[in-house]
């Protein structure tokens, strides 16, 4: 049997004495794609970033194991040197630091004494290039004035140029127009394969109809009460949310 | 203060030297010291004394042809006996500073050195002029003196450092006047980089006079020093006159930095926008003060002032008092300040790219100066510059 990528057993979380995560239990494994999906408040952006070590959460009862590995004790950056990527659903604004010494600092930390600052400037260009993402880009401060779909290709090209191992993808498609949806989706795609898991956290359908997932799970009030394969995506679209709400089991 | 006494008078300026002498020394009860222990400036440790010497003024040759259309870049004793008209002129013309009243006395009794920088009507000069102040005394007190007159519709860049390369025995005060004067419709970018060592207490005085149209930017940059109080003073005397003030201290150990600003509009439709922005890291602390004054004739003046602060350590700190004193009615003013430590979300977007917490931190630092030093709006100077805060940021650190 082979270690899971990604395995979440019976995860509690609470935020200023809040629970927010009531036991989640995920395993997803190299090369798969999975979805979570839910309704807003169901707890999904507070699980991408409990993965990722926000300090702000504070993890009461349960565990993250990544390749194997508890994740508990480890802080954010050497999470993300292992090869754990979130796209964030608002990525913050550094106002000064510029894209493309942002994304240097990004890379020569993520891959150490194998970062090439030679090739750097050619690759970086030519990931902007494929997520249509005009140069000028380069020299504009994070996130910082960026539209909705300027922030979404800026976390898809981080992702393409950091090659992480596990990637959560957090409402990457919210607020996208249908064609930068495709060019995001595409970008999505492109990295796909069997060195990288991903979980994409979505509220809507849309994004899986580009995106196929592997698995589907169903978030509800801080649990995942349902997973299925693909169809389960089609069926949350055609029915809604509604009917697990009314399945919901009274709390305990 | 024995060694007073044994000043030699022939280069004292007597009316000057007896101001100094009947003001009292500053009390932590006045407004102006309350944050800025007097006692810390060790006027009584160090000599006192007019000599030139004890000051080395430097520059970068300009070119013939620079030369030729009048520009003028030397150092004050020079200038005094080539160019004496110029020197009568302006020389302590910019008008009574409205603080550190003892050591303006002091300073204006004693000094004899500094930079002279005089570009003369209708000449732009395209490249940077650099020119460096350094101290060549132990123990000792030092009056750097500079003048810059711009001439009408004359441009110029001129960045001015203030250094010791081979270090100093201390203690040292440094005692200094800048006095700028922008005829009409002139530009001058000035940036003023201090970069005192250790030993150095520092006072500065800077007096800005701009006439009618005279575009005046500005970049106070405080690094060195142990203790430096400073009166940044900018005049706008005619219509039309705008000022850009910025300010970028970076402090770390015990370092302490006070600055008080006046923003004073004296004639209708000037502008004025002041961004003065601090990083401070261990036991390091600012003081800003900002006053903002509006004559009753100023009618249509546009003033802005903030001060951000940005507290890199549990032992730093820093206080932020603006002031507004308006007296016209048809005006824009604004200001705002800031203090706190480093954004948790920026900290954790930058460590979720893996970049470790030390190095998220300084490029957080980075970039909250960056957006000073970039509205200079002259890239070859802003990496330049940006290196500057880079260094002090890196040499600061402990060992990893």
């Amino acid at each position: 049997m082979t270690t899971p990528l990604l395995e979440i057993k019976n995860l509690h979380v609470t935020i200023e004495g809040k629970e927010i995560l009531k036991g989640i239990n995920l395993a997803l494994e190299k090369g798969q794609v999975h979805a979570l999906m839910g309704p807003n408040g169901s707890g999904k952006s507070t699980l991408s970033n409990v993965l990722m070590g926000h300090p702000k959460y504070q993890v009461t009862g349960g565990e993250v194991l990544y390749q194997g590995r508890d994740l508990a004790s480890l802080k954010t950056d050497v999470r993300a040197r292992a090869g754990l990527f979130l796209a964030f659903q608002y990525p913050t604004a550094i106002p000064g630091v510029s894209v493309v010494n942002f994304l240097r600092t990004a890379m020569k930390s993520r891959f150490g004494e194998a970062f090439q600052p030679k090739e750097f400037r050619k690759e970086f260009k030519a990931a902007m290039a494929q997520l249509g993402i005009e140069e000028s880009f380069a020299t504009r401060y994070v996130n910082d004035g960026f539209s909705g779909g300027e922030k979404k290709r800026h976390e898809v090209l981080q992702m393409a140029l950091l090659k992480p191992e596990l990637a959560v993808l957090d409402e990457t498609d919210s607020g996208l127009d249908i064609d930068a949806l495709r060019v995001v989706a595409e970008g999505i795609n492109r990295l796909r394969g069997p060195q990288l898991g991903i979980l994409l956290i979505t509220h809507y359908q849309r994004l899986l109809s580009y995106v196929e997932p592997d698995v589907v799970h169903v978030m509800m009030d801080g649990q995942i009460i349902q997973s299925g394969g693909k169809e389960l995506a089609h069926e949350l679209e055609a029915k809604g949310y509604a009917p697990y709400e009314t399945e919901k089991a009274p709390a305990p | 203060m024995d060694k007073i006494g044994a000043l030699k008078g022939e280069a004292i300026r007597p009316a000057a030297w007896e101001r100094f002498t009947a003001l009292p020394w500053p009390s932590k009860t006045d407004e102006e010291w309350r944050r800025t222990d007097p006692a810390k400036v060790p006027l009584g440790e160090v000599e006192l004394s007019p000599d030139p010497a004890s000051l080395r003024v430097g520059w970068e040759e300009i070119s013939p042809k620079l030369i030729a259309s009048g520009v003028i870049l030397t150092d004050l004793v020079s200038a005094k006996k080539q160019f004496p008209e110029l020197i009568q002129e302006y020389l302590m013309k910019s008008g009574a500073p409205e603080g550190l009243a003892k050591f303006v006395a002091l300073h204006e009794a004693l000094f004899s050195q500094g930079l002279f920088c005089y570009v003369p009507e209708g000449v732009s000069v395209e490249l940077p002029l650099r020119s460096w102040v350094e101290i060549a005394k132990d123990r000792a007190a030092v009056f750097p003196h500079g003048l810059i007159i711009v001439g009408e519709g004359a441009e110029a860049t001129l960045v001015d450092e203030r250094r010791a390369p081979g270090g100093v025995h201390g203690p040292i005060v440094s005692d200094e006047m800048v006095e700028i004067f922008l005829k009409a419709g002139s530009r001058l970018r000035y940036v003023h980089l201090q970069k005192w060592p250790p030993q150095v207490v520092e006072l500065f005085t800077q007096r800005v006079l701009l006439e009618k149209d005279a575009h005046f930017l500005n970049l106070t940059m405080g690094l060195g020093s142990t203790l430096s109080k400073a009166n940044v003073e900018t005049t706008l005397t005619q219509t039309g006159a705008r000022a850009d003030l910025l300010g970028l201290f970076f402090g770390s150990g015990r370092q302490h930095f006070d600055f008080q600003t006046l923003q004073d509009h004296r004639a209708q439709a000037t502008t004025s926008d002041l961004l003065y922005k601090s990083a401070l890291k261990d036991d390091s602390d600012a003081v800003y003060r900002g006053l903002i004054r509006i004559a009753r004739q100023a009618q249509k003046s546009d003033a802005y002032q903030a001060n951000r602060n940005l507290l890199l350590s549990q032992g730093a700190k820093a206080d932020s008092i603006p002031m507004l004193e308006i007296l016209a009615d048809d005006v824009r003013c604004t200001h705002g300040v800031a203090v706190g430590p480093v954004d948790e979300e920026q900290a954790f977007y930058l460590m979720s790219r893996g970049v470790p917490e030390a190095e998220a931190e300084r490029l957080i630092v980075g970039g909250f100066f960056e957006q000073v030093i970039q509205r200079l709006k002259l890239k070859e100077l802003e990496e330049g510059l940006m290196a500057q805060v880079s260094n002090k940021m890196n040499k600061g650190d402990p060992k990893e």
